[in-house]
């Protein structure tokens, strides 16, 4: 089985402070695998780290692998940019460029990166992916317009396109819908299931309903240290480890 | 009465103090400008003449002066300022980051006699030599450098401008480029920006204070009296070129009011040109401030 990442070993420390500890799991291609926990368990920083997203905190130290078509992404010399987008990253904040308009939003990545040989080619990709994020019938009409004049919901489903329209293997999610509400939320949701065909989702969340709500497999992790892997079922109904079972029934977090 | 109210009302009777200060410089500006406009009206402005004995006056070259030497240092100073404060907001090391902005904010508070004095002794003679004369020897035919120069003069008087508004203008881009939103540098670098797209697409967020930076410095530039007084070369004549010796109002002013009042008009006059001064200050300070609200708000 080829897998879409694999994390061996990874320790992350900000500072003195040990954040992530020996670290290791694999993620199946096409599914969403969650990481859940309460805050401050690192939950954040491991997505970061798997992007590199981590190199711009001066106080951060990386030992580990974390392997996307088994090419360390820590390896030396290699190209951080092309590191970065092979993930598509959701933020827990909406964070379009709120300057720019929402063509734009979507165009940039695959701009600068050189994903596309022409204009009308740049215009099929950002169309097919605010359409890949239940975006484009909104918008459409509103294409020049900036960011900044749509709800919430809209933008982060815009952060969405903005993430696909890199052509990604993988979406990194960071409790994407942490700041939003829940009828927006179950929108991002439906759409996290329908994207899974296509792409493997990684999303971070700090609600064990969302992750046994849309998971196929899901990671517990506690105080830097993974405490339990596996099929999102099983965790839920049979937890292996003590912890655990605390966490899912909501007497922590 | 409570000390409460005393406190209250003694601050309520200060604020009108600086109120009515202000009304009453406005009051007195037109009032006493008054004479001359209601003689020459509009070719008080239109005219170019500064002649006491004959009574005339038309302070187009002043005011022609003030806006070119202004808006040429606003715009020598724009990239400066603009490279400045995204360096020492995100390119400078964290522990030198204090030091460049000490020393900024440190320039931006030197008397500007000192800048005056630098201008004159050091600054006018380098910029002849080194720029001014080769300019006008080689692109002479471009009307700009068709004067031959001499060391004060309007385009010297715009460069030391220039360096006297970078820091103030950059200390206002650097606070708002510092209030740019982690998520959003994080969201830039997710989709495989490198850090010179990063910064590029930051500008581009900041532009509003970066126009209302400039602007300010701009109200600042035209109401600067002194360092200008010293460079501009104070010859009352309708400039032709960069190169020409010109007055800004401001300089008018301060080499004029000794003589003033042996003269009817001139008193006037000098008050009139004080007025416009402070009408084109007033909008450019106003749209300067309008645009910082927008940012504040934004952000």
């Amino acid at each position: 089985m080829s897998w879409a990442i694999e994390v061996n070993n990874l320790n992350v420390w900000y500072g003195d402070k040990h954040i992530l500890k020996d670290v290791t799991f694999k993620v199946p291609k096409n599914i969403i695998f969650a990481i859940m926990g309460p805050s401050g368990c690192g939950k954040s920083t491991l997505l970061r780290a798997m992007n590199r997203l981590l190199d711009l905190n001066p106080y951060a130290r990386v030992e580990g692998q974390v392997k996307i078509n088994g090419i360390d992404v820590y390896s030396d010399n290699i190209d951080i940019t092309w590191v970065r987008r092979q993930f598509g990253m959701v933020f827990q904040i909406p964070n379009p460029f709120p300057h720019l308009s929402i063509y734009e939003n979507v165009a940039l990545g695959p701009k600068v990166n050189g994903l596309v040989k022409d204009k009308s080619e740049l215009d099929r990709l950002v169309k097919r992916a605010l359409e890949q994020a239940y975006l484009w019938d909104e918008v459409k009409n509103d294409l020049k317009k900036p960011a900044s004049m749509l709800s919430g919901g809209q933008q982060q489903r815009l952060c969405i396109a903005r993430a696909l329209a890199l052509k990604p293997k993988i979406i990194l999610m960071d409790e994407p819908t942490a700041n939003l509400d829940p009828v927006a939320s179950s929108k991002i949701e439906e759409l996290m299931l329908e994207l899974k065909e296509e792409y493997t989702i990684i999303i971070v969340t700090h609600n064990p309903q969302q992750a046994a709500r849309i998971s196929d497999y899901v990671a517990f992790l506690y105080m830097g240290e993974l405490i339990e892997i596996g099929e999102t079922s099983m965790v839920f109904t049979r937890p292996k480890h003590e912890l655990t079972e605390k966490y899912v029934v909501g007497r922590m977090g | 009465m409570s000390s409460g109210k005393i406190f209250y009302n003694t601050l309520t009777f200060l604020v009108f103090i600086s109120l009515f200060i202000v009304i009453a410089v406005v009051i007195s500006l037109s009032v006493t400008s008054y004479p001359i406009f209601l003689r020459d009206g509009l070719f008080f402005i239109s005219k170019s003449v500064w002649n006491p004995v004959k009574e005339e006056y038309g302070i187009l070259p002043a005011l022609l002066g003030t806006l070119i030497t202004s808006t040429l240092a606003v715009g020598l100073a724009t990239p400066l300022a603009i490279s400045l404060a995204v360096f020492s907001a995100e390119i400078v090391p964290p522990r030198f980051r204090a030091l460049i902005n000490n020393i900024s904010d440190l320039m931006a508070s030197l008397p500007s006699v000192i800048y005056g004095l630098w201008g004159l002794f050091i600054l006018a003679p380098i910029l002849n030599e080194y720029i001014m004369i080769p300019l006008h020897r080689y692109l002479g035919f471009i009307p700009l450098f068709s004067t031959k120069p001499v060391p004060t003069n309007l385009f010297t008087a715009s460069v030391l401008l220039a360096i006297m508004i970078v820091p103030f203008a950059s200390s206002i881009i650097r606070e708002a480029y510092s209030a740019i939103p982690y998520y959003l540098k994080e969201a830039a670098y997710s989709i495989g920006l490198t850090r010179w797209e990063v910064i590029k697409i930051a500008i581009g967020y900041v532009k509003s204070a970066i126009f209302a930076g400039l602007f300010l410095a701009l109200g600042r530039a035209m109401g600067e009296t002194v360092a200008v007084a010293m460079v501009v070369g104070n010859i009352f004549n309708l400039p032709k070129s960069l190169f020409d010796m010109g007055y800004t109002i401001p300089s008018l002013i301060a080499n004029q009011f000794p003589n003033a009042e042996a003269y009817n008009y001139m008193v006037p006059a000098l008050y009139g040109g004080a007025l416009m001064l402070f009408l084109i200050g007033l909008v450019i300070n106003f749209f300067g401030l309008y645009l910082i609200k927008k940012v504040m708000i934004k952000s």
